[in-house]
């Protein structure tokens, strides 16, 4: 079944954000909690761009920036990657590669990049390489060493984001084989991974 | 909360504060003006009686990046003008003065949007933005997500409370504490979702597709002082941008 | 004849119901009328199609569930289909049962909350308070005006839902199994509002398994059995059915002693549903008769 662009926001979908919303920022807490090195803080745009397809992730990823953004403005800027992010979600979703573990793991590749790349710009330009966490002490390492900027903070980001965004991505596809199938009919993009074939 | 008259002015007035704000810092050359900013608005967040919070925020979510964000220029800004040695650092003028160019804009910046989120509440915020031209669906998302969000914070402690007396433990080596998280976020993940079916037929419930233009209770007033800032900021950004072409 | 068809506000004529992933039929073949300010209430076991009757007739059933709907469905001499989703919010009230849902999730007190409806359905400002004053009121929560609707218990939501959706002022009312999750003061609150509801003549379809209280209330029951309506009629009727022993579902209280007399012997004048009738149903004189036996 083509889907239009329109056809994504419905109810049911637009309803999804705030529980993608509040995932994001719920899961990054808890890893905060338990102390885990990787932030985790994508879960519910990833878990959105696998059902509710594209356009509705590449909101909830602005969603949760604005509103991380109200008690820490250096969010704002990096809407632009959480909206990248759930744009490519979607789209590689819509491909088919969450059906199984290995292109999940591709997958979560292919986010890491274009995290990676439309984060380093605003990292550079905006905050002059630094991004307030412990990222920013790698890429001064690496600057130390005699690295241009860009290739530093790359090259930093990018060790940071390849654990966070496959890890991510792997429990987004657990997550979705263990939802009903019920429901899964219900939603956007949900048939591609029903157990049984749709009767409509 | 009790509001004083820089609270009660109507939130479109404060966001474009904050943009004018934000583009002044841009257009004015150099680190001077940008870090007598800062004052100013502590200033009006005094007068506002929102101080401390103001100052709170800014120090928890700025001061950290700001020292790393000027260290950073200030050793390895690409630059020929040494002025100080110690060990392997070196740093130059051109750092010191991209790194307090830097540091200045982002203090700024960040800082007017804090004192914004200090003066406004979101609900204001968000309705002024209804008035505006948002649709009720994109209202409705960020308000429910506004509310949402500390529920499922309640649901996750609890669960991690019985997930501990069920022996799961949350202390010890990362790998442990790393199977803590999948057993917390599952079942949140779950419930939540399978709960927005229902939420839609509350939704309709109360008639929130109906084809009539919607009314409200929550209502916004414009003062004479709403009406004329705007344009106030709007002229003394062009005069800046004016005397940065001539100079 | 003609006079009760002139009076029918809702009708079904041979409806069935089966959703997107299933092969089964969840509605076989439903025909039945309700008449205008009649209180009707929905029996039978679970899984037998009592709330996807209740969603066909809301409409949510083709507007917001997919799936196959045969039939016609007519409210208020309009096919369901013909209406837009969203305007039949102010003609059919919708509460169910899960409490913990039914907030809007938006508003921060129960004023607001009971409030929202109105403002959806771009009622003027004065207007909306007035009647939200009224509706607190009379569901009794006034005292709750102030508080945040996500800190009430499962009791006071569930007043606020039905509060939230009387004051819309639809002639329609359909409520699902609204006291499944509440204790029985709650329970008790929850059909004191329903009550004031008949009282007012508003049409009530009610699903409910406390069959005491159904018998009280109820003028009509609708029996439905594995997605089929096995059984019809006023209230006395279809309890007094033989046929209804055969659905396996529960008769009120006083029903099942006094069918239990019955085949021990006791006639019946008529077959009791109210517990004060049970004294003047007996037939006495048989009793002393059967003593001698």
């Amino acid at each position: 079944m083509k889907r239009s662009f329109k056809d994504d926001f419905n109810m049911m979908s637009m309803l999804l954000i705030p529980i993608g919303v509040a995932v994001n920022i719920v899961g990054f807490q808890i890893a905060n909690v338990l102390r885990l090195p990787i932030f985790l803080d994508t879960i519910g745009t990833i878990l959105i761009g696998v059902v509710a397809g594209p356009w509705v992730a590449l909101l909830a990823g602005l969603i949760t920036n604005l509103i991380n953004g109200i008690f820490n403005p250096t969010y704002f800027p990096y809407a632009i990657t959480s909206m990248a992010i759930g744009l490519g979600v979607g789209y590689l979703a819509k491909g088919g590669m969450f059906k199984n573990i290995p292109k999940t793991i591709i997958s979560g590749i292919v986010i890491t990049f274009i995290a990676v790349i439309v984060s380093a710009p605003i990292t550079v330009l905006v905050f002059g390489g630094a991004t307030g966490s412990t990222g920013s002490l790698l890429t001064a390492t690496f600057l130390a060493s005699g690295q241009k900027i860009w290739s530093a903070v790359f090259a930093s980001s990018f060790i940071f984001e390849i654990a966070d965004k496959v890890v991510s991505v792997l429990i987004v596809y657990f997550i979705v084989r263990k939802m009903s199938d019920r429901y899964l009919s219900k939603m956007n993009y949900g048939t591609l991974y029903m157990k049984r074939e749709s009767n409509n | 909360m009790q509001k004083n008259f820089i609270q009660q002015l109507h939130p479109l007035t404060k966001f474009f504060f904050a943009l004018f704000v934000s583009a002044s810092v841009l257009i004015i050359p150099g680190f001077i003006f940008s870090f007598l900013v800062f004052p100013m608005l502590l200033l009006i967040a005094v007068a506002a009686g929102v101080a401390k919070e103001f100052f709170g925020t800014v120090m928890k979510a700025l001061l950290f990046l700001l020292i790393i964000v000027f260290f950073m220029q200030l050793f390895f800004y690409p630059g020929d003008h040494l002025i100080g040695q110690w060990g392997i650092f070196k740093w130059t003028e051109e750092g010191l003065n991209y790194g307090l160019t830097l540091t200045s804009r982002i203090l700024a910046m960040g800082s007017v949007f804090i004192l914004f989120f200090c003066l406004t509440e979101v609900r204001d915020f968000v309705k002024s933005l209804e008035d505006a031209g948002l649709p009720p669906m994109g209202a409705y998302v960020v308000l429910s997500t506004l509310q949402i969000i500390p529920e499922m914070r309640r649901q996750a402690n609890t669960i991690m409370d019985a997930q501990k007396t069920r022996g799961v433990e949350t202390e010890g080596s990362m790998l442990t504490r790393a199977r803590a998280f999948i057993p917390t976020l599952t079942p949140l993940i779950l419930s939540s979702i399978s709960s927005t079916e229902e939420r839609a037929i509350t939704l309709e419930s109360r008639a929130f597709s109906a084809p009539t233009k919607k009314t409200s209770l929550h209502k916004l007033t414009k003062s004479t002082a709403d009406r004329i800032l705007p344009f106030i900021y709007l002229i003394i950004l062009l005069g800046m941008v004016l005397w940065r072409i001539l100079t | 004849m003609e006079d009760t068809y002139m009076n029918s506000i809702i009708e079904m004529k041979n409806v069935s119901y089966r959703y997107p992933v299933s092969d089964d039929w969840i509605i076989k073949n439903a025909s039945f009328t309700i008449e205008k300010g009649k209180f009707t209430a929905i029996i039978g076991n679970n899984g037998s199609g009592k709330t996807t009757l209740c969603n066909i007739i809301r409409g949510f059933i083709p507007h917001f569930y997919k799936g196959v709907l045969e039939g016609d469905v007519i409210v208020d001499d309009k096919k369901i289909i013909e209406y837009q989703l969203g305007q039949l919010g102010e003609k059919i009230g919708y509460v169910f049962q899960n409490p913990f849902i039914q907030v809007s999730g938006v508003k921060d007190t129960v004023f607001e909350e009971v409030a929202y409806g109105l403002e959806n359905l771009g009622v003027e400002e004065n207007e909306i308070i007035d009647r939200v004053n009224e509706i607190l009121q009379l569901v009794k929560i006034e005292h709750l005006r102030e508080k945040h609707p996500m800190g009430l218990s499962g009791g006071q939501r569930q007043r606020v839902a039905l509060a939230s959706i009387i004051v819309m002022n639809p002639d329609i009312l359909v409520i699902d199994e609204p006291t499944s999750q509440l204790d029985p003061i709650g329970t008790e609150h929850v059909f004191d509002i329903i009550r004031l509801m008949k009282e007012k003549g508003k049409t009530i379809i009610l699903v409910e398994h406390k069959m005491d209280l159904i018998a009280e209330y109820a003028d009509n029951l609708i029996v439905l059995n594995e997605g089929e309506i096995v059984l019809q009629g006023p209230t006395r009727e279809v309890f007094a059915d033989p046929r209804y022993g055969d659905c396996n579902i529960q008769y009120p209280h006083v029903t099942e002693v006094a069918l239990k007399l019955q085949k021990n012997g006791v006639n019946l004048k008529y077959v009791p549903i109210r517990n004060e009738e049970l004294p003047e149903s007996i037939s006495w004189a048989s009793v002393g008769e059967s003593v001698y036996d």
